[in-house]
C-alpha cells in the first residue's frame, strides 16, 4: 500500500484545549522580557499595546503645553524635559509612553490635535548605550538615523511632488490612493513613466518653491538640474549627502538650517524630536564636554543663526531619569541654557513629572494586555483570571514599576497555566509562588555580554574581541 | 605516571611553603619547627583573611585551632618533602638546597617564589594543565570560563523569616532550579531540565533528616544554614560534574584553582560584580609557540606544549588598560551614586576583559597611577584606602585589597576632564 494512504495509529484530540484557552486568552499576553523593543513585531514589547489613560496626566501636559501652542509664536517651548519622579528606575513605562506618543503624533502630523494650528512630525532619537552619542555632533548623527528612520523625508518629497503635478496637471486626481500609496507612488520613478507624468518638469516646478531658494546649490534636491537627465531624487540621495559631509558645522547647517527649509516647503511648521534615555549622553562626558553640548545645544535651538533657532522648528523634549538634572544642572548653569529652559523649576510648564504607578494604573495595565489576547472580545472578562485583591498585591510586591509587574504577571498566569485546576489567580496563589518573578531581573552590565579578550586567539596570532 | 589531582593536601596558600621552611631553617626539631611555624603562620595571616587579622594570638589557640594547625603542619610537611625542600634524618629535618633557593626567592618577591612552587608542583601532578585545559575545552564559547552560581533564599527574593517548613524549601528549590536553568541557557546556550536533581536533592535532605518529609511541617531553624549550603554544594558540584566534566572532588578543584590564582595563571573569585556565585577563567595559555610579546613562557611539557602566562607588555598595553579602566568605571559608577567606586570591583571586571591576573592589573595600575601622578596621563585618577558606606564589614574582611604605589586602596574615582579619550 502506497504510504500516501497510510494513516497514523494514533489520531489527534480535537476535544484538548488550549492552555491558555480557559481563561479565555489565546496565548499569554504578558512579555517575558518587558523591555520595550521598538523594532520588535510583537505587539507585547514593542509598545504597541499601551494604555493611555495610565499616563493621562502627563499626556495632558504635552498636549496643552507643546502641541497645541502655535509655531509661529516665537516664546513657544522649544525645549522641555519629561523627568522620573521615582527612583525605581528602569520600567517605569517611559519609552512605551513616548513611542505612543510618537505613534499619536504622527498618524495625522498633529494636525488633529492642533486644531491644523500646527502641521508636525515626531522622531523618536535614543542615544547608543555604550556613550558613542556623547558629543554633540553624536547627538546629531543620532538625530539624522532617525530622521531617515521616520521616512520623513520620502514624504516630504511625494508632498513637493503632489503640488508640483498639481499645478502641472489640474485634471489628474489621485484621491482614490491611501496616503502611504501616494508616497510609494511619488517615490518612485517607474510609477511617473506609466502615468506619462514628466518627472524633470515636476522637479522644476518643485524648485519655485520660496522655501528652497537660498539653499546651497549641492543640497541633495539639487543634484542634476543643469545636467542633460536629471536624476530622480529619493531620501537615499539624502542620507548619502549626508554621509559625505565631513565637518561638524557642516552637518549641523544641513539639520538646523537645510533641511528645516526644506521640511517648511513640504507645509511642515514644527518637529518634535522625543530622546528616550538622555542621560546615556552625559553619563559619558566629561564637565568641559557636557557645558561645550550645553552652549552647542543652546546655539542650535535658541540664538545661533541657523533658521531653526530664528524659527524653533524642532522642539526637543528629553527624557531623564530622576537624578540626571543633578548631573547637567553646571553645564545648564555655565552655558546659559538654564535661562532658556530651566531644569530645577519643577512648576514650568515645560518640565512634565512622570509620576509613578498607582493602584488602579496596575489593573488597567493588566487589563489592556489581558483585552489585546481574549479569544472572545464580547465576553466580558474583566481582570480574569487575576483577582481584583491579587492585582493590589502584584502593585505592591513591583513597587509600582510597569517592567516589574507584567513580569510578574507573565511568571503567575505561566504557573497557573501549567497546573489544570487553577481557575484563579488570587493573593493565595501569589503567596504560594513567590520567588518566581523574582528571578531573571538582570542588571544592564552582565557577565555574559562582557566585552572580553579571547586568550587562546591571542596567542595564536588571530587575535579577536 | 603522574599523580592524581585529589591526593594534594588540604591548603590553599603558597605561604605556607615559606613559613614551613622559615621554621625549618632555625630550628630542626619538629616540635620546636611548629612552635615556630605556628606563630609565623599568624604573622602572615593565614588560614583566614590574608590582609586582616581575625583570630587570637598565637599563645592562645583552642584545642580545635591547635588540632587544625597541627594538620595543615603535617601536610606542608608531607608536601615539602615531596618537592624535595626539606629532608628528614632520623627524626630531624633540614632544607635542601632547592629549599633555601626558595625562601631567598620569597624575600626577593612573591612572584618568583610562586613560580618556582609551580613548576615543582606540576611536575609531579600536572594539575594546572589539566584545569587550564579542561576550562579552554568546556568554556569554549567564553574563552575558558566556568560559571558556578549560587543564589542564596535571599537573592530570589525569599526573606528568612518566612522559610519554615518542608514546602518553603520546595518553593525555594523550585526557584533555584529555574534560575539555574535560565543562567546555564544563557551563559551556556544549553537547554537542561534541573527538576530531576532538584528532587535528588530534596530526597538527599529528607534522608539525612534535615527536613521533614512531611510537606507542612517545620524544620528546627538551627539546620538553616546547614540546608542552605548544602544547596550551595550540590549544585557547584553539579556544574563541575555534569557540565564541565570535571573528574575530582570539589575542593581539589578549589584548591588547585586557589593556588593557581596565587601563581597568576587562572584566575576564580566570587566577587565578579553582577554575578551571583564565583567565576573561573584562565590568564595563562597551553600551546606550542606563540609570536605574541604579551605571553611569558613558564613551564614546557613532555609534549612540546609549554605554559604561557598573560603578561601584557606596559608600554604597548597601557592605552588599552586605560580603556578598559575607564569603561568598567563607568559601567559600576552607573549603578553607584558617588564618584568612588570599589576599586576592588573594578580590578575584577579588568582582570575578566583583558583575561589578566591580579598581579599584572597591579602593576598596570601602578605604572597607569604614577604616570598620572607626574601628569603624564589622558584621565586623572584618585584611589583612596577608605571604604564605601554601602560596605559591610564582611564583605570588606574577604575582599582583598589592591595594592598600588605601594599602598593597599579600596576605592577609586576616575575623571576623564582632562580630554577625549
Amino acid at each position: 500500500m502506497s504510504n500516501l494512504l497510510k494513516k497514523p495509529t494514533q489520531l489527534q484530540n480535537y476535544e484538548s484545549i488550549g492552555t491558555y484557552e480557559r481563561f479565555n486568552l489565546s496565548e499569554n499576553p504578558f512579555p517575558s522580557e518587558p523591555t520595550v523593543n521598538k523594532e520588535s513585531t510583537d505587539k507585547r514589547i514593542n509598545g504597541n499595546i499601551y494604555e493611555m489613560q495610565i499616563r493621562e496626566h502627563e499626556y495632558e501636559q504635552i498636549l496643552t503645553n507643546f502641541i497645541k501652542q502655535p509655531q509661529n509664536n516665537p516664546n513657544h517651548i522649544r525645549l522641555g524635559y519629561i523627568i522620573d519622579s521615582s527612583y525605581i528606575g528602569r520600567g517605569n513605562g517611559k519609552s512605551a509612553f513616548l513611542l505612543n506618543l510618537l505613534h499619536t503624533i504622527n498618524r495625522e502630523y498633529s494636525l488633529d490635535l492642533s486644531d491644523e494650528q500646527n502641521k508636525c512630525f515626531a522622531i523618536y532619537v535614543s542615544p547608543e548605550p555604550g556613550g558613542r552619542t556623547k558629543t554633540f555632533i553624536g547627538f546629531i548623527d543620532a538625530i539624522f538615523d532617525s530622521i531617515l528612520k521616520s521616512q520623513i523625508i520620502s514624504v516630504c518629497l511625494a508632498t513637493l511632488r503632489l503640488e508640483a503635478i498639481n499645478k502641472l496637471h489640474p485634471e489628474l486626481n489621485f484621491g482614490h490612493f491611501s496616503e502611504s500609496e501616494l508616497v510609494q507612488h511619488l517615490n518612485d520613478p517607474a510609477w511617473f513613466e506609466n502615468n506619462s507624468i514628466s518627472s524633470s518638469s515636476v522637479q522644476s516646478e518643485i524648485l519655485n518653491d520660496v522655501h528652497l531658494q537660498d539653499l546651497p546649490s549641492d543640497f541633495p534636491i539639487f543634484s542634476g538640474r543643469n545636467t542633460f537627465y536629471p536624476t530622480f531624487m529619493t531620501q537615499k540621495d539624502f542620507e548619502n549627502y549626508f554621509r559625505e559631509l565631513k565637518k561638524p558645522k557642516e552637518k549641523i547647517d544641513f539639520i538646523f538650517t537645510h533641511l528645516v527649509k526644506f521640511f517648511l516647503a513640504a507645509n511642515f511648521n514644527g518637529a518634535y524630536v522625543l530622546v528616550d534615555d538622555f542621560e546615556r549622553i552625559p553619563d559619558f562626558q566629561s564637565s568641559r564636554q557636557k557645558k561645550d553640548f550645553a552652549l552647542e545645544l543652546r546655539s542650535c535651538l535658541f540664538d545661533g543663526y541657523y533658521t531653526n533657532a530664528k524659527l524653533g522648528f524642532y522642539n526637543l523634549i528629553l527624557v531623564l531619569h530622576a537624578g540626571v538634572p543633578r548631573l547637567i544642572s553646571d553645564a545648564w548653569a555655565s552655558s546659559g541654557m538654564e535661562n532658556r529652559a530651566p531644569i530645577n523649576q519643577l512648576n514650568y510648564k515645560h518640565i512634565i513629572s512622570f509620576e509613578k504607578l498607582t493602584k488602579e494604573h496596575v489593573a488597567l495595565l493588566l487589563k489592556k494586555y489581558l483585552t489585546e489576547y481574549r479569544i472572545d472580545p464580547n465576553k466580558s472578562d474583566g481582570l480574569s483570571p487575576f483577582t481584583e485583591g491579587a492585582v493590589h498585591q502584584i502593585g505592591e510586591l513591583s513597587e509600582f514599576n510597569a517592567a516589574k509587574i507584567l513580569r510578574m504577571a507573565y511568571e503567575l498566569l505561566e504557573k497557573a497555566a501549567g497546573i489544570p485546576t487553577q481557575k484563579l489567580i488570587d493573593e493565595n496563589f501569589i503567596l504560594d509562588n513567590r520567588g518566581l518573578w523574582e528571578t531573571g531581573d538582570e542588571p544592564e552590565h552582565n557577565i555574559d555580554i562582557a566585552k572580553t579578550t579571547d586568550l587562546l586567539s591571542k596567542a595564536m596570532g588571530q587575535e579577536k574581541e | 605516571m603522574k599523580k592524581p589531582l585529589s591526593s594534594v593536601r588540604k591548603f590553599y596558600f603558597l605561604d605556607y611553603f615559606y613559613v614551613l621552611l622559615k621554621s625549618i631553617e632555625k630550628f630542626s626539631e619538629q616540635d620546636q619547627i611548629f612552635e615556630l611555624f605556628k606563630s609565623l603562620k599568624q604573622e602572615h595571616r593565614l588560614g583566614e583573611s590574608k590582609y586582616k587579622k581575625l583570630t587570637a594570638d598565637a599563645q592562645n589557640l583552642s584545642r580545635v585551632q591547635l588540632v587544625k594547625y597541627q594538620y595543615t603542619f603535617e601536610k606542608v610537611i608531607a608536601e615539602s618533602l615531596e618537592y624535595d625542600l626539606i629532608i628528614q634524618e632520623s627524626g630531624k629535618f633540614q632544607l635542601t638546597e632547592i629549599g633555601k633557593k626558595l625562601i631567598e626567592q620569597y624575600n626577593d618577591g612573591f612572584e618568583s617564589f610562586a613560580i618556582s612552587l609551580f613548576k615543582l608542583m606540576e611536575s609531579k601532578y600536572e594539575a594546572f594543565r589539566y584545569i587550564i585545559d579542561l576550562l579552554y575545552k568546556s568554556g569554549k564559547a567564553k574563552s575558558g570560563l566556568f560559571i558556578l552560581p549560587v543564589y542564596s533564599p535571599l537573592q530570589l527574593g525569599f526573606d528568612r523569616s518566612e522559610i519554615k517548613t518542608t514546602k518553603d524549601i520546595w518553593r525555594y528549590s523550585e526557584a533555584l532550579g529555574k534560575k539555574l536553568e535560565q543562567d546555564i541557557s544563557k551563559y551556556l546556550g544549553e537547554q537542561r531540565n534541573l527538576s530531576t536533581g532538584s528532587k535528588t536533592l530534596m530526597e538527599i535532605l529528607i534522608k539525612d533528616e534535615l527536613i521533614s518529609s512531611e510537606y507542612l511541617t517545620e524544620f528546627s531553624p538551627i539546620k538553616y544554614n546547614a540546608i542552605i549550603s548544602r544547596f550551595r554544594d550540590y549544585w557547584v558540584k553539579y556544574f563541575l560534574q555534569e557540565i564541565y566534566h570535571y573528574e575530582y572532588y570539589l575542593t581539589s578543584f578549589e584548591i588547585w584553582t586557589y593556588r593557581a590564582k596565587q601563581i597568576g595563571i587562572i584566575h576564580a573569585t566570587e566577587f565578579y560584580p553582577y554575578f551571583n556565585g564565583k567565576i573561573v577563567y584562565p590568564t595563562a595559555v597551553v600551546v606550542k609557540t606563540t609570536e605574541s610579546k604579551d605571553f611569558q613562557k613558564i613551564y614546557t611539557y613532555s609534549d612540546g606544549y609549554s605554559l604561557f602566562l598573560h603578561k601584557p607588555d606596559i608600554e604597548t598595553s597601557q592605552n588599552q588598560f586605560v580603556d578598559f579602566l575607564v569603561s568598567a568605571y563607568y559601567d559600576l559608577r552607573r549603578t553607584n551614586r558617588s564618584y568612588f567606586i570599589s576599586l576592588a570591583a573594578l580590578k575584577e571586571m579588568v582582570c575578566y576583559n583583558m583575561k589578566i591576573s591580579e598581579y599584572v592589573f597591579q602593576e598596570l595600575l601602578d605604572a597607569v597611577y604614577r604616570a598620572n601622578l607626574s601628569g603624564n596621563l589622558k584621565i586623572k585618577i584618585s584611589l583612596e584606602v577608605d571604604r564605601l558606606p554601602e560596605e559591610t564589614k564582611a564583605m570588606y574582611l574577604k575582599q582583598e585589597p589592591v595594592m598600588v604605589d605601594g599602598r593597599f586602596r579600596n576605592i577609586i574615582a576616575i575623571d576623564v576632564a582632562r580630554g577625549d579619550r
